[in-house]
């Protein structure tokens, strides 16, 4: 079995065995009803005693061929109001960047804790999307309001 | 035994004279020069003296104290021409004994000697030879004589020399004397800041000066004053370079080498700095760098029953792994991967980090070698070589497609206002190191930037505008009139004016649609600031022009020359030359093409230039440089059939052609470099 197969077996053995509580990730279903191990859903809840307490946010994670030597593609689905966040969905994160921090060692887990962090910590240096920057920067009591309206938005069922 | 003396006595006597008038006794022979001799005065602010007393101390102390003034003229006669042999050590003394008078057509007289510049003079040439060559021993007395003389000021040396063309043998002799100074001058005088009018007049006679090829390799040895010292590097010597770095920072912090290369590698191999940092604190440094502290252990791969690879989550009991001294493990074969990934797929090298989460420390060459594939290892020193000369400011790759080398050049960014670094690679490429563009002399690096920032704006818009549009009288927007009448009203100031005389509108009374008003005072003032602001744009014009002009000249003659090198084949058997004998059209092209270079950015150069006194006299090297190449270039388009027989006079001109270009960058350098010509930002 190739590493990326093989790799994404034991991230989701070991997922099953232990995950931090409220976040979900599982492969999807093929067409045809297999697992594809290249695709997952994911659930980040809001860190409590933060803004983003209470909301769970869905995220899909994609895999490249060259898993683990090159990070997956982590796009909030729908697309998540917040600075470090592009209008695509897709985060923008140090660790995710395989000329920055990537590391191959990073697992699945250690990837949707750091996202859950950056809810609440967005980075200014790196802004992805001119609303929520934009908001974050100049207005903050309006980027406080909007951020509790994307939380009942995002109510897990 | 007697000569010896005799020599020094002249050379004191020489530099005695150049004291007093450095310049006048200088330029005797050409009118043409004369010209720029006048104008350096207007313009020279500089102590005479100072010069003087630099020669002066340049000279060994026994003949400082040598007679002074001059000895008398006859003695000096004789020490000219000995002066002479001593440095034309190649030739006989008989081949110059005969005496030749020659008037002072300085042309033909280079014409002859760059013919048999690099030649043995054998027999059959020594005619030839006898003419560039001309009556040393006789002829020198009375020039000697005069120069001591005649030294009451410019103006009287002006009529003096007029007067002079009309005796041919003695100016003749003048000449051969004043060449002989001015080789002495410029060999010794180029690296000098000071007295840059001395030496760019050196160089105005170098130009006469080709007879001489033991005077020419003189003037070679030394730098010019636009050249700049640079050293060619190979791979081997830059790995060279950076082991003996390392080698003594290793020595001082006692680290180990692969250590210290990474240490040295953070800190951009300012060792000052480094070892400074280091000293004052050492955890801090090294964690900074992504060295630990601890230096214990060797690199070397290990089998731990019960691992479990994070990477792959393999396990199993012969599972070969490896971990550098952070203790992050992982198996040989992710490593391996990891390790090509970054070398292959990204070219990194100096910063390649463990493959634990969140881990700092670098992966240094051991491991490298205990761990990747020769051809990775390779690639692997070939991107640190690579990063290093990236981090040295004293370090410049070539830019040339595919060269090697790098270029050692101590000349700083902040010099560059001032000099125009060009390096000349071993592959024949040549740029300017300060910002890799290909040779710009003499236009500095900033400028160029900005001309060619503006070309690229500028010159084809700028060229439509100024055929097809003019300014609004009042507020200066450009208009197209793209239709109908002359009945003109800007839309943006709302001003009304008529198309044909640019005057009011409103005057022009009931003759409406039909504008026969020139003389009215509103449609010509309106016209005059026209003129003005359109003037600023024909004055760039002109220079672009003339700069694109010399671009697309090089190229034209460089298929030319493609074409010709052909036709090279048909000459040789037309003409009988040999393959060696046509080789002048290759040297007369390849000054072709560096001459245009240099003409090229000399008007992008000039478009800065403030009008002054220095302006003119560039504007004047700069016309004959021109005139010479676009002379060049007209005999360069002569027929083959033609070439053969014009091969003396493309020799003499090619000559020439490269002696003007290099007074005139010497000229530019010098001023540059003293601050006397500051480009107009």
């Amino acid at each position: 079995m190739s590493l990326c197969q093989n790799r994404l077996q034991e991230e989701r053995k070991q997922w099953r065995r232990d995950h931090p509580f409220g976040f979900v990730a599982k492969p999807t279903r093929t067409a045809q009803g297999g697992l594809d191990l290249k695709t997952w859903e994911c659930a980040i809840p809001g860190k409590t005693g933060t803004l983003w307490e209470g909301g769970l946010f869905k995220m899909k994670v994609v895999f490249p061929d060259e898993y683990p030597t090159k990070p997956p593609k982590c796009k909030f689905d729908p697309a998540l109001f917040h600075p470090n966040v592009y209008p695509s969905g897709t985060v923008c994160l140090s660790i995710l960047n395989e000329e920055e921090d990537w590391r191959p060692a990073i697992t699945i887990k250690q990837i949707l804790l750091g996202i859950q962090d950056l809810l609440d910590d967005p980075n200014p240096e790196s802004p992805a999307q001119a609303d929520a920057y934009n908001l974050f920067k100049k207005d903050r009591p309006a980027y406080e309001r909007k951020v509790r309206q994307v939380v009942r938005e995002n109510q897990p069922n | 035994m007697g000569d010896a003396q005799v020599i020094h006595a002249n050379a004191t006597s020489k530099y005695s004279v150049l004291k007093r008038f450095p310049r006048i006794c200088l330029h005797i022979d050409s009118f043409d020069f004369y010209l720029h001799v006048g104008r350096r005065f207007k313009s020279d602010t500089k102590p005479k003296n100072k010069v003087d007393f630099r020669r002066a101390s340049e000279e060994p102390p026994g003949r400082l104290h040598l007679p002074f003034p001059t000895p008398p003229p006859t003695i000096r006669a004789q020490v000219l021409s000995s002066d002479v042999w001593r440095r034309n050590r190649t030739s006989t003394p008989g081949k110059f004994a005969t005496s030749f008078t020659t008037p002072p057509t300085t042309r033909k007289r280079t014409a002859a000697e760059a013919a048999i510049d690099n030649e043995p003079l054998p027999a059959a040439q020594g005619h030839r030879t006898a003419t560039s060559h001309r009556s040393r021993k006789t002829d020198s007395a009375p020039t000697a004589t005069s120069d001591t003389t005649e030294r009451p000021g410019s103006a009287s040396s002006v009529s003096r020399k007029k007067g002079f063309l009309g005796t041919p043998a003695s100016t003749t002799a003048s000449m051969d004397s004043d060449d002989d100074f001015m080789s002495d001058v410029s060999s010794d005088g180029f690296l000098g800041t000071q007295g840059s009018d001395n030496e760019s007049l050196g160089e105005d006679f170098g130009d006469l000066d080709t007879g001489f090829s033991d005077d020419k390799d003189l003037i070679r040895d030394k730098r010019k004053p636009y050249e700049v010292e640079f050293k060619v590097l190979d791979p081997p010597d830059i790995d060279q370079e950076q082991n003996t770095q390392v080698d003594e920072v290793c020595a001082v912090l006692g680290l180990p080498p692969e250590s210290a290369a990474i240490l040295l590698r953070f800190g951009r191999w300012n060792k000052e700095k480094l070892i400074e940092s280091y000293m004052d604190h050492p955890e801090e440094t090294l964690e900074d760098a992504g060295l630990g502290t601890d230096f214990e252990g060797y690199a070397k791969t290990e089998v731990v029953p019960g691992f479990m690879c994070d990477i792959c989550c393999e396990e199993g009991d012969d599972l070969e792994t490896y971990a550098m001294r952070c203790g992050h493990r992982f198996c040989v074969d992710c490593y391996r991967h990891y390790l090509g990934q970054k070398i292959k797929e990204e070219g990194e090298a100096a910063r390649i980090q463990c493959p634990g989460n969140g881990c700092t420390r670098i992966v240094d060459s051991k491991s490298m070698d205990l761990l990747v594939t020769k051809d990775l290892n390779e690639r692997y020193c070939e991107l640190l070589t690579r990063t290093y000369v990236d981090d040295k400011e004293n370090l410049k790759w070539c830019p040339a497609p595919n060269c090697k080398y790098a270029i050692d050049c101590g000349v700083r960014t902040r010099d560059l206002r001032r000099v125009v670094p060009t390096v000349r690679c071993f592959c024949k490429h040549e740029f300017c190191f300060g910002c890799t563009l290909a040779d710009h002399q003499p236009t500095p690096c900033t400028l160029v930037k900005m001309w060619l920032q503006k070309c690229e704006d500028d010159s084809e818009t700028a060229n439509w505008i100024s055929a097809n549009t003019k300014e609004c009288p009042r507020c200066n927007s450009t208009i197209e009139k793209n239709g109908g009448c002359n009945h003109m009203t800007c839309r943006k100031c709302k001003h009304e004016f008529c198309w044909m005389c640019m005057g009011l509108w409103s005057e022009h009374g009931t003759s409406w649609y039909n504008c026969n008003r020139y003389e009215e005072k509103s449609g010509s003032d309106a016209r005059s600031a026209q003129a003005k602001s359109r003037s600023f744009l024909e004055r760039y014009l002109h220079y672009y022009n003339r700069y694109a002009n010399h671009e697309q000249s090089a190229k034209l003659d460089k298929d030319l020359y493609l074409k010709t090198e052909k036709k090279m084949t048909s000459l040789q058997s037309q003409s009988g030359l040999s393959w060696i004998e046509v080789q002048f059209l290759d040297t007369a092209s390849q000054a072709l093409q560096q001459c245009r270079q240099t003409l090229k950015w000399t008007y992008a150069f000039a478009f800065y230039l403030a009008r002054n006194n220095l302006t003119e006299i560039f504007e004047d090297n700069q016309k004959d440089l021109e005139m010479a190449v676009e002379s060049l270039s007209e005999m360069f388009e002569k027929p083959v059939s033609e070439l053969a027989g014009l091969k003396v006079d493309i020799l003499d001109k090619t000559a020439y052609c490269n002696k003007r270009r290099v007074i005139l960058l010497s000229d530019t350098a010098e001023n540059l470099k003293n601050g006397k010509i500051s480009p107009v930002v």
